[in-house]
């Protein structure tokens, strides 16, 4: 491969890796909109929680993939314990009550990561055995990097799987479409409930997991995924784990072939994306419900 | 024979005295002198004595809470530090007698409406005599609003934008003790231009908004006047707190760059350098602030091995040269290592007391001398002194502040990353290094002040 079809695939392969990661924190936050109707502004709070989880795992263990499963289901627990005993009261009185409270939730976690881990840069370091770089096709392409396409994808063929394959995923497909019929049903909706959000802030905690190693963990973790996870909810349709996924890896091949090609404007692609979108189609690419 | 020896006498005599930075002791109005420092040991920036009555107040403003509240935590151990040891002495003679110093947090929040608010809640109801700021030029011209507005001081002991103190934001009661955007950009500029005479081809990757378009301009002005042949080889801007560099870099590395010229600040010059080694790309990063001793640990030995650091507490060859430095170092690290500090105190980020932590100590106590010397906490008494003064550092380095826009004039130093082994060109005491898990200061460079002046606005400076 010559130098400049390496850098044109090397800017692909960012794109799609970043696109993967954007896709786990995300599949989360449109999972439990589309289920519960909640836009859960804690999402990226969980995000940067299981960063931390995982850095405290680390520092402990000293093994990585000990705190790959140990720090998402950290996060999914405290998740859980904060619908089961905060959403869940006040779900009668309706999102605007809904959305007030996770945004207390995500101030909760942000200050409780300085209170425990206090507010210097965190380093993680990637897992000896992603270390390094592999050559594909005589370009040199970080392992770590290819690890997190690969754990997204696996992810989202479980996700498939669950969803598509299984009762509870049927159960949860037809809650999305209509809960109270559901509830009608004889489902027990509530646990539906709690468990859809444990399975989005587990995803939340996979993410943060995932790029904790190539990030300083921090107190601003939040804010810095922030934007561009709701930014492909939005774009990706409210609910829709298809968009989510569409619109992610757009997203990520947006933002390296633009600072490839019309670096000036690569700061801003994302949101003229989402404009022009939005424009055509207020409710995003696959949305049903406006958010 | 023996007029020989006597030259030769007069020279060794002549080098001491250069070695010493005597020469520079007597041009300035004041020095800092180790050997008045109070008895340090029962300093805790956790639990720190705070005066109360009627004393000297500096609000130190800045963001305690968010994102950035380790940026407070540097500040209020640093402006801490000089207080606690001025009031173990006795406090300053000022308005006809001796008061204590007493520093107030203010936290900003980064948010400039805040930052108005605490401001005047400092001037108005705490009373205080000196706004310390801050972590942020935006955040700084607020502080210099108030200032102006209220007539108290204003001390920009952190913030590098030199628009701060053009024409139109000149303030008179504000005076910028830090170094500022084009002297980094300028001192790296002449560093590779007039001494390195090697690497031609430079790229700049900085952040997306009025201060890190400012330190590329400092960079590309000073390669015109020191290093015209150099070739800058792509520029790129990146949005605040990017999680993924990967795309930049790997354009980077297709330019053919030598080096990175970057004015990124952590998180992004973290997360940049980390990625950079990650995807095999050994360039060194021209910066300043690539110093955090957290990340810089992360990345290791190797990654951190040739990075090129502009430093503004800086000196040439080894930092310890008088008994009087290794005793206010040791004051310092002695606590540190005796565990006395509690969280977040006790991390490797405040192991030395050097560096920015260093220059912020520092900028405090010029500024107290210049109270002291001032005789009065009125702010028309104190800009009279501080205008045109001289103070020494500590290190030995002489700062003068421009009368005519009030920026601080000074050397700076390039200091080069090297593995700990090297590192007692810097740290010549023992253990001879300065931190085991990386690269960090070894050989260090004087850009002379003449050649890194700040930026003066023509309408305020002749």
């Amino acid at each position: 491969m010559d130098a400049t079809t390496a850098m044109y695939v090397a800017q692909g392969i960012h794109g799609l890796a970043y696109g993967m990661v954007l896709f786990l924190v995300a599949s989360g936050l449109t999972l439990i909109f589309g289920m519960m109707g909640i836009l859960n502004v804690a999402h990226t709070a969980f995000f940067m929680l299981s960063a931390y989880f995982c850095y405290q795992v680390v520092a402990w263990t000293g093994s990585f993939w000990l705190a790959l499963l140990l720090a998402p289901i950290a996060t999914a627990i405290v998740g859980i314990l904060v619908e089961r005993f905060l959403l869940r009261r006040i779900h009668a009185f309706g999102l605007l009550f809904e959305l007030t409270l996770t945004i207390g939730v995500m101030f909760v976690i942000m200050e409780a990561v300085k209170v425990f881990w206090g507010t210097e840069n965190l380093p993680l370091p990637v897992p000896s055995l992603l270390e390094g770089l592999v050559s594909i096709g005589g370009m040199d392409y970080p392992i770590y990097r290819l690890f997190i396409i690969g754990l997204s994808l696996v992810i989202l063929g479980f996700l498939a799987f669950i969803l598509y394959k299984t009762r509870m995923g049927m159960v949860v497909r037809a809650a999305v479409s209509d809960a109270d019929m559901v509830n009608a049903l004889g489902i027990n909706v509530p646990r539906l409930f709690m468990f859809v959000f444990g399975v989005g802030t587990w995803l939340a905690g996979l993410a943060g997991v995932a790029i904790a190693p190539i990030l300083t963990v921090f107190p601003g973790l939040a804010d810095q995924m922030g934007m561009d996870a709701f930014i492909v909810v939005i774009v990706g349709g409210f609910g829709s784990l298809g968009g989510a996924l569409m619109v992610a890896i757009i997203s990520g091949l947006l933002s390296s072939y633009g600072v490839q090609f019309v670096s000036q404007l690569a700061p801003v692609l994302m949101f003229i994306f989402m404009a022009v979108v939005l424009a055509i189609k207020p409710t995003g690419f696959f949305g049903e419900r406006e958010g | 024979m023996k007029m020989t020896k006597r030259i030769s006498s007069a020279i060794i005599v002549l080098c001491s005295l250069c070695l010493l930075g005597l020469p520079q002791a007597m041009a300035a109005n004041a020095a800092f002198d180790v050997n008045k420092m109070a008895d340090m040991s029962d300093f805790d920036p956790n639990h720190p004595v705070i005066p109360t009555g009627d004393t000297i107040k500096i609000a130190l403003v800045a963001s305690f809470s968010g994102p950035a509240a380790v940026v407070g935590q540097i500040y209020w151990i640093s402006v801490q530090w000089a207080a606690h040891d001025i009031n173990k002495r006795g406090g300053i003679l000022v308005d006809g007698k001796r008061k204590l110093v007493q520093v107030i947090k203010a936290d900003h929040q980064s948010r400039v409406d805040v930052c108005k608010k605490v401001c005047e809640r400092m001037v108005l109801q705490e009373k205080v005599h000196v706004l310390w700021g801050t972590d942020g030029s935006h955040l700084m011209k607020v502080i210099n609003q108030v200032a102006n507005k209220y007539k108290v001081i204003a001390l920009c002991a952190a913030s590098l934008s030199d628009d701060l103190y053009d024409a139109q934001n000149f303030s008179r009661y504000s005076f910028m003790t830090s170094f500022s955007t084009e002297q980094i950009g300028r001192a790296f500029a002449y560093y590779y231009g007039q001494m390195r005479k090697k690497e031609k081809k430079f790229y700049i990757l900085c952040q997306d908004y009025l201060f890190g378009h400012q330190m590329a301009e400092g960079f590309k002005k000073g390669l015109k006047e020191y290093y015209p042949d150099a070739k800058i080889v792509g520029e790129d801007y990146h949005r605040l707190f990017l999680t993924d560099f990967a795309p930049y870099l790997t354009k980077i590395k297709a330019s053919g760059a030598e080096v990175i010229y970057t004015g990124d600040w952590i998180p992004d010059a973290a997360n940049l350098l980390k990625q950079a080694r990650q995807m095999g790309i050994k360039l060194p990063f021209a910066n300043t602030f690539m110093d955090e001793p957290n990340f810089l640990h992360a990345v290791g030995v190797k990654g951190t091995n040739g990075l090129v650091h502009v430093s503004q507490y800086g000196v040439e060859g080894g930092a310890f040269k008088t008994p009087e430095q290794i005793k206010y170092y040791k004051a310092w690290n002695d606590l540190w290592k005796a565990g006395k500090w509690g969280a977040p105190y006790n991390s490797r980020l405040y192991e030395h007391g050097t560096g920015n932590i260093g220059a912020y100590r520092a900028q405090t106590y010029w500024l107290l001398s210049v109270i002291e010397r001032a005789g009065s906490t009125k702010a028309k008494k104190i800009i009279k002194v501080f205008e045109g003064d001289t103070y020494q550092y500590v290190i030995g380095k002489v700062m003068e502040m421009r009368a005519c826009d009030h920026k601080a004039v000074q050397d700076l130093h390039i200091e080069l990353y090297v593995p700990p082994a090297e590192q007692r060109q810097s740290f010549n005491i023992p253990p001879y290094y300065w931190y085991k898990g990386y690269s960090v200061t070894g050989p260090s460079f004087k850009i002379p002040r003449d050649k890194v002046l700040p930026k003066a606005d023509p309408k305020l400076c002749k």
